[in-house]
């Protein structure tokens, strides 16, 4: 019993606090795809937006000039994605994966600077939530109203549904595709810097460990909706939440098994989510992605 | 509205080693009906996308009302009043018929509002020019004529001047083309130029005020149409008399059945039985989405089978979970070969031996294949007739005739068809026909899926018609009329409901 | 934009163009990033150059740091061939170093050679059992293999992190969490005294093998087929789904195999971090080179080259080898853009957008 509460207590706060890294990541890579392109960079942007948070945290000692630079660093990066997928049309999974290798290398070499520093970070307001949580939660009636109910998030989508057409409809898709993808920059920077800034308040190298990748497949589970990207970020939160709590009630359970938890959960949903959108062809999935998804 | 006065002037245009459009000149004026005429591929449609800003003249300018303009996109052809109805509409699917209006309305305001709230504008709008029809509706889900009122009143809401359609009644039963027909005429009457690309002279005879025809570029002639003969039209756009169609083969009475299906049921199709007999030539007619092409899908091992059996010369062919196979008793001939039929970065010589893949030897010799490849290449005079060329490079005939030589090979007893003539210019087509009557005079049982219903009438023996995915008639084509079919394939004879979905 | 179409105007010309072009690209990026970290360009290039080749100590190395990305690259390239998107090659590296080690701890006494089948064979299947479930969610749901893989990566490196710090842990190591030593029986033999191993000649081997198969066959050409149209399985008998499961499991196998030889002959023991990057770089190798084996081959050496110099920068020149990784990086971002751009002219991009 004592241990089951030990389990339990807090639970819902330490979810949010899991998920909201995740969040931030999941939001922008829905707008991403939205517009019609698929990042897997946005791991390597997660990573120096982390590197740049923590680092101007430090340096600073404020966590929100912190998140601002974690924001800026990832929109930089991102714009390597932009140019190499939209100025020269490169293939889209090697130039995420191509982004993703060049902001670990970053991350990594100006991380070594960062061992060592310590930050405080904010105090959390009543209930556990945190400015950073605060941000996230504000951000997804934001991107879900915007996309869904605004002139240019219902372009936006146009874009990433059909280039061609929403060209003859007097819109300019390239526009909107860079616009994605640097709003998936800004916001995986941001989530990267609120995992390094405001969650685990440590630098290491790599260490969002495939966050960005997961939330790649996440956006998927989320029906490319904002609005269902709390939810999914929530379950990844959650899983995490219970394998850090099991390890620490001693579970028989090796710590380092538990860890896969999240990862085979988020797989597990992102499985029977395919399954379920065969059954519906495209099953929302932006048609200009679709074809890339279904070759 | 002061009536419009669009000029081109000797308007050219290249793609690579192609020259689509060659000083082409032509005045299109407020207040009239211009028909546009050519064959496939005789430049009507880029000359149009020039006109429109989709694609950039090489030489050449364009005047409106007497003053100079230059369109680098659409958005500039736009803002000078013109518009444009795609053939492959412009209407985004997925998006309701509230948010494709909304997106290519101008004065569309920043916050949309969540659906039903605010009817707004757009909903009156809409009310005026496509009444009945629910603004929230998903339009990928509403029938092809609905569709191309919607497309003609978002072009209508940015305040176009000139209108121009591309094939707007290719994809439409007689009935829908006749409001049409009345809505265009509408148009001119309020003063809007109207341009209308077909190849069609019943669309010349039903609304058009003048004609112009173009050929391989070029615009060879211009009248009034009430002084351009059909025959004189034909003639400006093939170069030369048209030469009479070749004949339905005389079909000897109580052939034995070849191709049969029973009870099938696969994807939209829904409990289809059929006998096609040999020597035989039956024609699918229907409305475009009422599952003829699934039917084709299905029976030439595309689509899997949900219920029921096709048989051909009593063997089974396809049942279901039963994996497709290739048979060489039977000559399939999909829709679109482009995407369903070709390779199109191998060879010709391997496209033409897929259906003898899985039995080739297991060291390939590619000198081999293109030996083998020499004949049908030369039979179906396919070009250019180079076996180590990428089939993906040819023409849209030259592919075509690619197919059916492969699919000829094994001396077939029955033929599925599925558009075989589309985007053929008239040559290919008379070529593709031919090789079908010729089939069938031997023997062959062929079902043909066609989108011309006078020339199903002309050539098949009888012409079944589907709708919603069922077959609601069969009837001789010797004795039908297009209105008859026509009738049936809009479903009136069965549900009065002109804006049902075509699900 | 006129000149350089005159150059490009024969293939071969073509092809030497865009190679300048992307070593001119390249160059520029890297001198941007040394200039920035402090160091004079010319200096570092030649220094790259010194570490990569100037020795045969360094071409050794560099031939060491090739291997497992060009066995990575030719996981990726052969279900490439069949178009699927395999980001999955780290994940099967780790699985195939876990059963490749389990056959030594499972049978430690066993006669050199039939020890040294067991560990080699262990890391093929090991890696091939990797992809299985991947493969079988994409022929049979269908899921979508580029997420499914890139997923199980993290879960195999864990998977490897648990045992060397549990039950496979060698309690001689001291602080170090690793698996006992391989002995030099179930170890492939290394050339002279360089770290070069056999594990490269069997890559070569391989590599050769499979273009063989790829080119000449009708396995080879089926999947050329049903790659350029998977519709054509109705047209030629030849179903797609037993195709993807086969196509992932070689795949898996030769990412196993780097695994083990990785673990085996480099590292001589089971620890965590062992992939170094090896999956996605042999990822973006084989793409780069258009899924085609033998140019594979030679930008996995060429990455390698790199990586290995990385190594020796930092002991010639104070710079962190992180920065190779940025090198590398920048490598990647120069080819595909130059690639893309070539593509783009010549009127064959992907078009979308």
């Amino acid at each position: 019993m004592a241990a089951a509460d030990a389990l339990l207590t807090g639970l819902p706060v330490s979810t949010l606090r899991g998920a909201t890294p995740l969040l931030f990541v999941l939001l922008g890579e829905c707008l991403t795809q939205r517009a019609g392109r698929i990042n897997l960079g946005v791991e390597g942007q997660m990573l120096v937006g982390a590197a740049a948070g923590y680092g101007v945290t430090a340096l600073s000692g404020s966590p929100a000039l912190g998140l601002a630079a974690g924001a800026a660093a990832g929109a930089l990066l991102s714009t390597v994605f932009a140019v190499l997928t939209v100025a020269v049309d490169a293939d889209p999974f090697a130039s995420g994966l191509a982004v993703w290798m060049l902001g670990f290398g970053v991350s990594a070499f100006a991380g070594t600077a960062l061992v060592g520093l310590r930050i405080d970070g904010w105090m959390p307001w009543a209930g556990g939530i945190t400015p950073t949580i605060a941000l996230a939660l504000a951000l997804v009636p934001v991107c879900g109203f915007g996309l869904l109910h605004t002139r240019t998030g219902l372009r936006w989508r146009a874009v990433g549904e059909s280039p061609e057409h929403a060209r003859a409809a007097g819109v300019t898709p390239w526009h909107y595709i860079v616009a994605g993808v640097l709003v998936g920059g800004v916001l995986s920077g941001l989530g990267g810097a609120a995992l390094s800034v405001d969650y685990t308040r440590t630098w290491a190298e790599g260490m969002t460990a495939g966050r960005g990748l997961v939330a790649v497949g996440l956006v998927i589970v989320a029906r490319w909706n904002p609005w269902l990207a709390l939810p999914a970020a929530l379950l990844f939160g959650l899983a995490e939440a219970l394998s850090l709590r099991l390890q620490a009630a001693d579970s028989a359970v090796s710590a380092h098994l538990l860890h896969t938890l999240p990862y085979l959960a988020s797989l597990g949903v992102f499985a029977i989510t395919c399954a379920r959108l065969r059954r519906r062809p495209g099953g929302g999935a932006p048609a200009a992605l679709g074809a890339l998804l279904a070759r | 509205m002061a009536p419009v006065e669009l000029r081109l002037n000797g308007l050219c245009k290249r793609f690579r080693d192609v020259v689509a459009v060659h000083d082409a000149s032509l005045v299109i004026r407020g207040g009239e009906v211009l028909a546009l005429l050519g064959e496939n591929g005789a430049g009507k449609s880029t000359l149009m996308r020039l006109a429109y800003g989709m694609v950039r003249p090489d030489a050449g300018h364009i005047e409106i009302d007497a003053r100079r303009v230059r369109f680098d996109a659409p958005r500039d052809a736009v803002a000078a009043g013109i518009g444009m109805v795609f053939q492959q509409f412009s209407l985004i699917d997925t998006l309701s018929v509230r948010e494709n209006l909304a997106l290519a309305w101008p004065r569309a305001p920043w916050w949309l509002g969540r659906d039903a709230r605010r009817p707004g504008a757009l909903d009156a709008h809409l009310a005026r020019l496509v009444p009945g029809v629910d603004p929230r509706a998903r339009t990928g889900d509403l029938a092809v004529g609905v569709r191309q009122q919607i497309e003609i009143a978002k072009v209508l809401l940015r305040e176009a001047r000139c209108v121009i359609l591309d094939e707007p009644t290719a994809v439409l039963t007689p009935a829908e083309a006749g409001a049409l027909h009345a809505r265009v005429r509408a148009l001119a009457r309020d003063g809007f130029a109207v341009v209308l690309i077909t190849h069609k002279t019943a669309d010349v005879r039903a609304c058009a005020d003048r004609v112009a025809v173009m050929r391989a570029g070029r615009v060879v002639g211009e009248a009034p149409a009430a002084d351009a003969a059909d025959a004189r039209i034909v003639e400006w756009m093939v170069g030369v008399a048209p030469a009479p169609a070749a004949a339905r083969p005389a079909r000897a009475a109580d052939t034995p059945v070849r191709l049969s299906v029973r009870g099938l049921c696969a994807g939209p199709v829904r409990d289809v039985a059929l006998d096609v007999h040999a020597g035989e030539i039956v024609a699918v007619a229907g409305v475009s989405g009422s599952g003829q092409v699934a039917l084709a899908e299905a029976l030439t091992g595309l689509r899997p089978l949900d219920a029921g059996q096709v048989t051909l010369d009593g063997q089974a062919l396809r049942a279901p979970g039963r994996p497709a196979r290739p048979v060489a008793a039977l000559a399939a001939i999909p829709a679109d070969p482009r995407r369903t039929a070709i390779a199109p970065s191998r060879s010709l010589a391997v496209n033409l031996a897929l259906k003898r893949l899985a039995v080739q030897p297991w060291r390939v010799r590619r000198a081999a294949l293109e030996e083998q490849a020499r004949a049908p290449i030369a039979r179906f005079d396919v070009r250019p007739p180079d076996p180590r060329r990428p089939a993906g490079t040819l023409s849209g005939g030259n592919l075509q005739k690619l197919v059916i030589a492969r699919e000829l090979q094994g001396d077939p007893t029955a033929v599925v068809a599925c558009y075989p003539t589309m985007g053929l210019d008239v040559v290919a087509t008379a070529q593709v026909r031919d090789a079908m009557l010729t089939l069938a005079a031997n023997g062959c049982a062929v079902l043909w899926f066609g989108e011309d219903l006078d020339d199903l009438l002309a050539h098949a023996h009888r012409i079944v018609v589907m709708f919603d995915g069922r077959l609601v008639a069969d009837l001789d084509a010797h004795t039908a009329t297009p209105q008859q079919v026509g009738v049936w394939m809009s479903g009136h004879a069965i549900a009065p409901d002109p804006l049902r979905q075509a699900a | 934009m006129t000149t350089v179409a005159a150059l490009a105007a024969t293939p071969l010309r073509a092809a030497f163009v865009r190679a300048a072009a992307a070593i001119g690209v390249f160059a520029a990026l890297a001198s941007l990033f040394f200039v920035s970290i402090g160091q004079p360009p010319a200096t570092m290039f030649v220094e790259i150059a010194r570490a990569a080749a100037g020795s045969g100590y360094a071409v050794g190395e560099s031939l060491v740091r090739a291997t497992p990305i060009m066995l990575c690259a030719l996981a990726t390239l052969v279900p490439a061939r069949l178009g699927l998107v395999s980001v999955g090659a780290d994940g099967q590296l780790y699985a195939g170093a876990i059963v490749g080690t389990g056959a030594l701890l499972a049978w430690p006494l066993a006669p050199g050679p039939v020890l040294l089948s067991a560990v080699l064979v262990g890391g093929a299947i090991g890696g091939a059992l990797w992809a299985l479930g991947p493969a079988l969610l994409r022929a049979f749901v269908p899921v979508h293999e580029t997420i499914s893989t890139l997923m199980l990566n993290w879960v195999a490196a864990m998977l490897v992190t648990w045992l060397v710090h549990g039950a496979w842990r060698n309690p001689a190591s001291q602080g170090w969490p690793a698996s006992i030593e391989f002995p030099d029986t179930a170890r492939l033999p290394v050339l002279g005294d360089s770290r070069v191993h056999a594990g490269l000649a069997l890559a070569l081997v391989l590599a050769v093998v499979l273009h063989a198969v790829l080119t000449r066959t009708r396995s080879g050409l089926v999947l050329d087929v049903l790659r350029d149209n998977p519709r054509l399985q109705a047209v030629t008998g030849c179903a797609v789904a037993p195709r993807i499961v086969a196509t992932m499991l070689v795949g898996g196998a030769f990412a196993g195999l780097a695994g083990i030889v990785e673990t085996s002959v480099v590292q001589g023991r089971l620890q965590s971090d062992l992939a170094n990057g090896a999956g996605l770089a042999g990822f973006l190798v084989a793409w780069l080179a258009g899924n085609r084996v033998p140019q594979t081959v030679a930008l996995a050496l060429l990455v390698g080259a790199v990586l290995a110099a990385g190594d020796g920068l930092q002991i010639a020149t104070a710079v962190p080898s992180s920065a190779t990784l940025v090198v590398q990086g920048l490598m990647f971002v120069a080819l595909l853009a130059v690639g893309g751009a070539s593509a783009r002219w010549r009127g064959v991009g992907h078009g979308r957008g």
